[in-house]
C-alpha cells in the first residue's frame, strides 16, 4: 500500500501547458473538457505585478467529499490513496461534481463521471503520471508519502512555503504547491490585478 | 485578471430537466405522505390517492432515467445493490422504490392498509427529504446552504398539497396548504439570512445572488405569502403556491451548483 501524492513547484512553472496536452494525449480527454488545466493569475499593482501559473487537476484528497456522496460506490478511494470512478458502476448523478470544492470533475459525453486518475495505469508500470513525465522544467514530482525515500519528501524540505487549495475545506488535498511565487498563498483573490 | 488554457469542470452539471426532476419528486413524495396520512387516519377514503401518487413517483423515476448520460448503460441497477447510507440519492433511491411499492399495495387494497400506510410515511417522507440532503451535503457550494434541509421537504409538501388542492377540491388538502405555505415563507424569509451569516464564500455567492437574480427571492416570498393569505379560494392558493415552490426550488438548484473556485475562491 502506497499514499501518492504530488507536488509542483510553482516558482518554476512557466505555464507551458505541456501537462495538459499530455494529459490529453495519455486519457484521451473528451473535446471540450480537461482533466488537468492552468490557471494563470495577475496578482499585485504595479510595478510590483507578477503572473502566477497554476496547473490544477483532481487533487486525491485524503478525505475525498466525492466519496461518501456516490449513491453506488463508483466513486471511490483505493488502497493507494487515490481517488478513482468506476465507470460501470457510474450513473452520471453528478452528485461527485456537486461536492468537489476544485471543479476537478466533468460528466464525459459517454455518460460518466471523468477526472485525473494521477495516470493510475502507469504508476501501476512503475511510471510517473504523463504530465510528471513531459513538464520540461522538472516542476512536478509524483511519489509515496509514506515512502521515506521518496523525493517527495526531498522537495518538501527545501521548499520555502507549501500551500493546498482550498484548506478551509479539510479535505486534506494529496497534490500540494510549493514556492507560490505571490508568497501570499494560493487564495488571494483581493490581491488581483483587475483587467 | 484570472484566465484558463484547458478548461476546468465548472460548467453547470444539472440542466432543466433535472428542475423538473426536483418538481416531481416533490409532487411525488408529498403526495405520497399524504396519502399516509389519509390511510392512518381514514383507510376508507384514499380512493384514488394511492395511484395518483404513483403516477407522479413514476413520472420521475422516468425523467430520471431520461435525463441521465447514463441511461443506456443501465448502471442505476447498482443503487440497489450497494450500500451508501452516506449518500442523498441513495437514500432517495430506496424512498421513491418503497414508496411506489406500498402505494401499490395500498391502491389494490392487499393486505393491511395502516400498516402499509405507516410504512409509506417513512418511505416518503425520505422521499420529500433527500433531496435537501442532497444539496446540503456539498460544503462547496454554499448557496445549498443547510437551510434548504427544511426548506426543500416544507416547498416539497406545499408543491403537492397545491396540486391535491386542485385535482380534489372539496378535501381537507387546503388547510395544510395554508400550514405548508406558512412554513415555506418563513424559510425562504430566512435564508438570505442564513448565507448571510454564513462563511466569506457564503457571503460571496450571496452578493452575486443579489446581484442578479434577488428578484426571485422576492417573487417567492410574496408567491408564498398569497398562497397562505388566499383562504376563501383554494384554487388560486393552489396556483400560488406552485408556482412559488417550483421558482424557489429551481433558483436555488440552477444557481446555487455555479462554481466559486473558478473566480478565484
Amino acid at each position: 500500500m502506497a499514499r501518492y501524492a504530488m507536488l509542483i513547484d510553482l516558482a518554476a512553472c512557466v505555464g507551458c501547458a505541456a501537462c495538459a496536452a499530455a494529459c490529453v494525449l495519455e486519457n484521451e480527454a473528451p473535446p471540450g473538457h480537461n482533466r488537468l488545466w492552468i490557471r494563470q493569475r495577475e496578482l499585485g499593482s504595479f510595478p510590483n505585478v507578477i503572473v502566477e501559473y497554476r496547473p490544477e487537476q483532481c487533487l486525491h484528497c485524503e478525505n475525498p467529499p466525492c466519496v461518501p456522496v456516490c449513491p453506488t460506490g463508483a466513486s471511490h478511494k483505493t488502497t493507494d490513496g487515490l481517488v478513482m470512478v468506476e465507470v460501470e458502476r457510474c450513473i452520471a448523478c453528478a452528485a461527485c461534481i456537486a461536492a468537489c470544492p476544485y471543479d476537478a470533475r466533468f460528466m464525459n459525453p459517454a455518460g460518466y463521471v471523468d477526472k485525473c486518475t494521477f495516470c493510475e495505469h502507469r504508476v501501476k508500470e512503475g511510471q510517473d503520471p504523463a504530465c510528471v513525465e513531459t513538464c520540461p522544467t522538472g516542476c512536478r514530482v509524483f511519489g509515496d508519502l509514506d515512502d521515506p525515500n521518496s523525493s517527495l519528501h526531498e522537495w518538501l524540505a527545501k521548499a520555502e512555503r507549501v500551500d493546498v487549495l482550498r484548506p478551509e475545506m479539510g479535505t486534506g488535498p494529496k497534490l500540494m504547491y510549493l514556492n507560490t511565487p505571490s508568497k501570499l498563498g494560493l487564495r488571494n483573490p483581493g490581491s488581483e490585478v483587475e483587467s | 485578471m484570472t484566465a484558463f488554457y484547458g478548461i476546468p469542470g465548472a460548467e453547470a452539471f444539472w440542466h432543466w430537466t433535472t428542475l423538473v426532476h426536483f418538481l416531481l419528486v416533490a409532487l411525488a413524495g408529498g403526495t405520497a405522505f399524504y396519502t399516509a396520512i389519509v390511510g392512518l387516519r381514514e383507510p376508507g377514503n384514499l380512493r384514488g390517492l394511492a395511484w395518483l401518487s404513483l403516477v407522479f413517483i413514476i413520472l420521475d423515476l422516468f425523467m430520471l432515467w431520461a435525463e441521465s448520460p447514463a441511461r443506456l448503460r443501465f448502471s442505476h441497477i447498482w443503487l440497489f445493490l450497494s450500500f451508501a447510507p452516506l449518500s442523498a440519492i441513495w437514500w432517495g433511491a430506496w424512498g421513491l422504490s418503497l414508496s411506489a411499492l406500498m402505494l401499490i399495495l395500498l391502491g389494490t387494497k392487499l393486505g393491511p392498509p395502516r400498516f402499509w400506510s405507516g410504512m409509506l410515511a417513512l418511505s416518503s417522507t425520505i422521499v420529500l427529504a433527500y433531496p435537501g440532503y442532497a444539496l446540503a451535503a456539498n460544503a462547496a457550494r454554499p448557496l445549498w446552504d443547510h437551510l434548504v434541509l427544511a426548506l426543500f421537504p416544507a416547498s416539497g409538501l406545499l408543491l403537492a398539497l397545491a396540486v391535491l388542492v386542485w385535482l380534489r377540491p372539496a378535501n381537507e388538502a387546503a388547510p395544510w396548504l395554508q400550514i405548508a405555505a406558512l412554513a415555506s415563507l418563513a424559510l425562504t424569509a430566512l435564508y438570505p439570512l442564513a448565507l448571510a451569516s454564513g462563511g466569506a464564500d457564503t457571503r460571496a455567492a450571496l452578493a452575486l445572488w443579489f446581484q442578479d437574480w434577488g428578484w426571485f427571492l422576492l417573487g417567492g416570498v410574496l408567491l408564498f405569502l398569497a398562497a397562505f393569505l388566499a383562504r376563501r379560494s383554494p384554487a388560486l392558493a393552489g396556483a400560488c403556491a406552485l408556482a412559488g415552490g417550483f421558482v424557489i426550488r429551481s433558483w436555488i438548484v440552477e444557481h446555487g451548483q455555479h462554481s466559486l473556485f473558478v473566480h478565484g475562491f
